[in-house]
């Protein structure tokens, strides 16, 4: 008559347990899903159906009620399919109700009665992973990435059934554990020249300083950016696990093996805010910006973004996370990741020395679409040249990136021990007890105050890049004139100055 | 019928007139005082047999209210208004073959008496060249000799404030030639220096009050930049555009032309280099051009540097820079220092204004 069965539900990149409570009783025959499903789940109904009908079951005749129990929030996905399926069996006494209870159901299910995995199958795992997690088989790499203590993976509801009604042995499934590999990354010391550029990237990984870059096609603009992740630190353990999670609820393919790289993610520039943030109608699924939660996020040709979509980011990367709230409910999901963004100087992409004959309002509003708040965020902007073909042909290569970290890394930790956070992270407040000026460095940047050179928010920002390259070069704490005026310089206007006369 | 009006707002009416050429109105002007001319054609007799019947009909048109209009704009901006049969009519002119026929001005006529160079360049030019032009135009303004631009963006502009820059005392007033009409600034962000030019300076126009700066009067006023100069200076031109159009119109008319040599391969420096090529007179510095006036130069060698001088590291960039654009690479490489080095001197030299940066391409603003 009555089953209560459970399954999980994702929430953003968090998987939750609910209850599927299934009830067959008297009235007309009907089949209704209540408990606030959405459009995916109430097509389960087609499905179980059809399912429990291929698998050679009877479909009962009488009134079917299926509640989604849990908070009043809305659930979407089909990995609840089996649960609904098992909890009618169980209803019907066909499945014995203490074996029902020892196990969480999360599959989608065939017409004919075969199970798949749905998006997300590592934190819905997760959430109920104190309990023998029933699974595809052919998720159960995915799902180990939760690493559940019992995973039962299994191909059809028939094969389902009879382990749980005849007690048979689980299918021996063989499972590889999620493990964390180390992979390769683009090494920066294919990069010639740039030595500016080089610096940059340095002090942008070893502060994690969001960077701006602005230079003409053809300057390695991609290329660098695509060498950061191999300069950050390898992802520890627990950073891995949680990236490969937040994929896996991004609906991607996650295998065992899982990349200790860190994440790089480069949408394309026709990206809606909904895939950039997260979001999208129904349940909400993360964006981009918690996929490379971590890692980096590239932003390429920067101005080709819709002005919405690039200022939906101020607030997160202010945050570290990004809340995505509807009427229903409201969702969390993570958003540590590095900014780095390229763009054109002006429409024409001319490479050679003062080559570009833009008219100066056509530069100003080129780059007039870039927010001034979004403009204050990027800590370190510079602006790149296009290399000679002497230096592409011939200048020796440069450090290589394992060099590289090795460096970031220090300056991670030394700015760990210091103030618990990284040096872009550093609060205005504290700034004098990390990161005190000295006489003259203060003097310095008073008068760029002074002149109009520097915001407020601009010049707490250049004390922290100014931390960053006083750290990179064994410093002590007060940080020198040298420093602040080097910093001063990574951070140069971007919009075309008029001169009037 | 009886004169009214003074003899300058027939002119300045014939100036005015719809479809006007530079061509009819030199040919009006040829014919009588200006009053006549006016007089004939509100009579309705066709004075010319170079007018069509769609500009007869245009011109038969206008009435008085065109010349109270036109004289009215001409006093609110205080312009003068002179023809080809005035006396502050610049003698250099006179014998034109395409000279205006009326010249609309505000400031000093006595300018056209002046010494006078004719420094041109482009309007996307190089930070250097744009130093070169200022520093030329203060160093000509010094030695008494008329600065004649066109008020342009880029080296026009920047020649008149370097003339400007001086005090009224030791500086000689400039001359701007611009296309619009004089209560027409363009470019907008020119208005300042647009105004000081008229109070110290001459600035003139063959352009009636109210014309907007349409394309094609640029080039036409390049015509009245080259016939005024004595010597003609190109400070910046790309093989082609706008300076080159004025080089030819000096040329035509055996004015001496000289070019400021630049960096090859660089666009802003394409045409200048290939002036050189064809024989022109370089210009390094200002007495070159004091040469090719037959002015005395000697008083001019002790030009005092303004800006903070030199430290050593600095200095080792600034040679490290040389004279062409270079990216901070370039300049970390051949000064050997790293690239955080390089990056502070710059900037320091930024501040000092000894270099410029454009685009991230690095310039040493020394002569």
């Amino acid at each position: 008559m009555y089953a209560a069965i459970r399954s999980a539900t994702l929430f953003g990149t968090r998987g939750t347990p609910i209850t599927v409570e299934a009830h067959v009783g008297k009235g007309l025959p009907g089949f209704t899903v209540v408990g606030l499903p959405d459009e995916g789940c109430r097509e389960s109904r087609d499905r179980v159906r059809a399912a429990l009908l291929s698998s050679g079951f009877e479909w009962p005749l009488r009134r079917i009620t299926i509640n989604l129990a849990g908070g009043g929030e809305r659930k979407g996905g089909a990995g609840m399919d089996l649960a609904i399926a098992v909890g009618l069996l169980v209803a019907e006494g066909i499945v014995p109700v203490e074996a029902a209870e020892r196990c969480a159901f999360i599959a989608e299910l065939g017409l004919d009665g075969s199970l798949r995995p749905t998006a997300g199958m590592a934190p819905l795992v997760d959430a109920v992973s104190e309990f023998e997690v029933v699974v595809a088989a052919s998720a159960a790499a995915e799902s180990m990435l939760a690493r559940p203590s019992r995973l039962r993976p299994v191909t059809s509801l028939l094969e389902l059934v009879e382990v749980l009604v005849d007690g048979t042995p689980w299918p021996n499934v063989a499972v590889p554990s999620a493990h964390v590999v180390v992979d390769a990354i683009a090494d920066m010391a294919d990069v010639r020249g740039q030595s500016n550029a080089r610096l940059a990237l340095e002090v942008a990984a070893s502060g994690f300083h969001h960077m701006l870059m602005m230079g003409p096609p053809g300057a390695g603009k991609s290329m660098l950016a695509r060498r950061l992740p191999g300069l950050l630190p390898r992802l520890t353990e627990d950073e891995a696990f949680t990236c490969a999670m937040v994929r896996s609820a991004a609906g991607m393919q996650v295998s065992s093996a899982i990349a200790s790289s860190p994440p790089f993610r480069s949408p394309h520039h026709n990206i809606s805010m909904a895939a950039m943030v997260g979001g999208g109608s129904g349940h909400i699924r993360p964006g981009e910006l918690s996929l490379a939660s971590n890692g980096v996020l590239f932003l390429d040709e920067m101005g080709e973004f819709p002005p919405t979509v690039l200022d939906s980011l101020r607030q997160p990367l202010e945050e570290g996370v990004v809340n995505i709230s509807r009427a229903h409910s409201s969702v969390t999901m993570p958003a540590r990741c590095l900014l780095v963004a390229a763009t054109n100087p002006c429409p024409c992409g001319e490479t050679s020395p003062l080559g570009c004959m833009c008219a100066i309002a056509i530069r100003q509003r080129y780059v007039r679409r870039f927010s001034g708040p979004l403009i204050d965020r990027f800590d370190i902007r510079i602006k790149l040249v296009k290399p000679s073909t002497a230096e592409l042909t011939g200048g020796t290569a440069g450090e290589s990136s394992a060099v590289i970290a090795e460096r970031v890394a220090r300056v991670h930790h030394l700015s760990i021990e210091r103030q618990g956070c990284l040096n872009s992270a550093i609060p205005a407040d504290l700034l004098d007890d990390v990161a005190p000026l000295s006489r003259d460095a203060m003097s310095w940047l008073r008068g760029k105050l002074d002149e109009g050179r520097l915001s407020g928010r601009g010049y707490h920002r250049v004390r922290r890049v100014a931390r960053t390259l006083a750290d990179m070069n064994g410093a002590e704490i007060v940080v020198n004139t040298e420093w602040v005026e080097a910093a001063f310089g990574m951070r140069v206007p971007i919009t075309p100055i008029i001169e009037r006369h | 019928m009886t004169n009214r009006y003074p003899e300058w707002t027939y002119s300045a009416a014939l100036a005015a007139l719809p479809l006007q050429t530079p061509l009819r109105l030199r040919r009006l002007i040829a014919l009588d005082t200006a009053s006549h001319v006016w007089d004939m054609l509100q009579a309705g007799e066709r004075p010319l047999v170079g007018v069509n019947d769609v500009v007869w009909r245009a011109w038969h048109k206008a009435d008085a209210s065109l010349l109270v209009s036109t004289a009215e704009a001409c006093i609110d901006s205080s312009m003068t208004v002179v023809s080809m049969r005035d006396a502050p009519y610049p003698p250099s002119l006179l014998g034109d073959p395409s000279a205006p026929g009326v010249l609309f001005m505000i400031g000093d006529a006595g300018a056209f008496h002046n010494r006078r160079v004719g420094i041109i360049g482009t309007r996307h030019a190089t930070q250097r060249g744009k130093y070169f032009a200022q520093l030329l135009g203060k160093q000509l303004s010094a030695a008494g000799v008329s600065v004649v631009s066109g008020l342009a963006r880029g080296i026009d502009v920047e020649s008149h404030v370097g003339a400007l820059s001086l005090s009224a005392q030791d500086g000689c007033p400039p001359i701007a030639i611009v296309a619009s009409g004089l209560d027409m600034v363009y470019p907008p962000e020119h208005e300042r220096i647009w105004g000081e030019i008229g109070r110290r300076g001459l600035l003139i126009s063959e352009s009636p009050p109210g014309t907007p700066p349409e394309p094609h009067r640029f080039p036409m006023r390049n015509r009245i930049l080259a016939a005024l100069s004595e010597v003609l200076v190109v400070v910046e031109s790309r093989a082609t555009g706008g300076s080159m159009i004025t080089v030819r119109e000096a040329m035509k008319r055996d004015i001496t032309v000289l070019a400021v040599p630049g960096a090859p391969g660089i666009g802003p420096c394409e045409g200048t280099n290939n002036l050189l090529r064809d024989g022109c007179g370089p210009v390094t510095d200002v007495t070159d051009v004091l040469v090719a006036l037959g002015l005395d130069h000697r008083h001019m060698t002790d030009w005092c540097e303004g800006r903070p001088a030199l430290q050593e590291d600095e200095r080792t960039v600034m040679t490290a820079l040389g004279r062409v654009p270079r990216s901070m690479d370039e300049i970390s490489l051949s000064a050997t220092l790293s690239v955080v080095n390089v990056a502070v001197i710059l900037g320091r030299l930024e501040a000092k204004g000894w270099v410029a940066n454009t685009n991230g391409w690095w310039e040493a603003l020394v002569a």
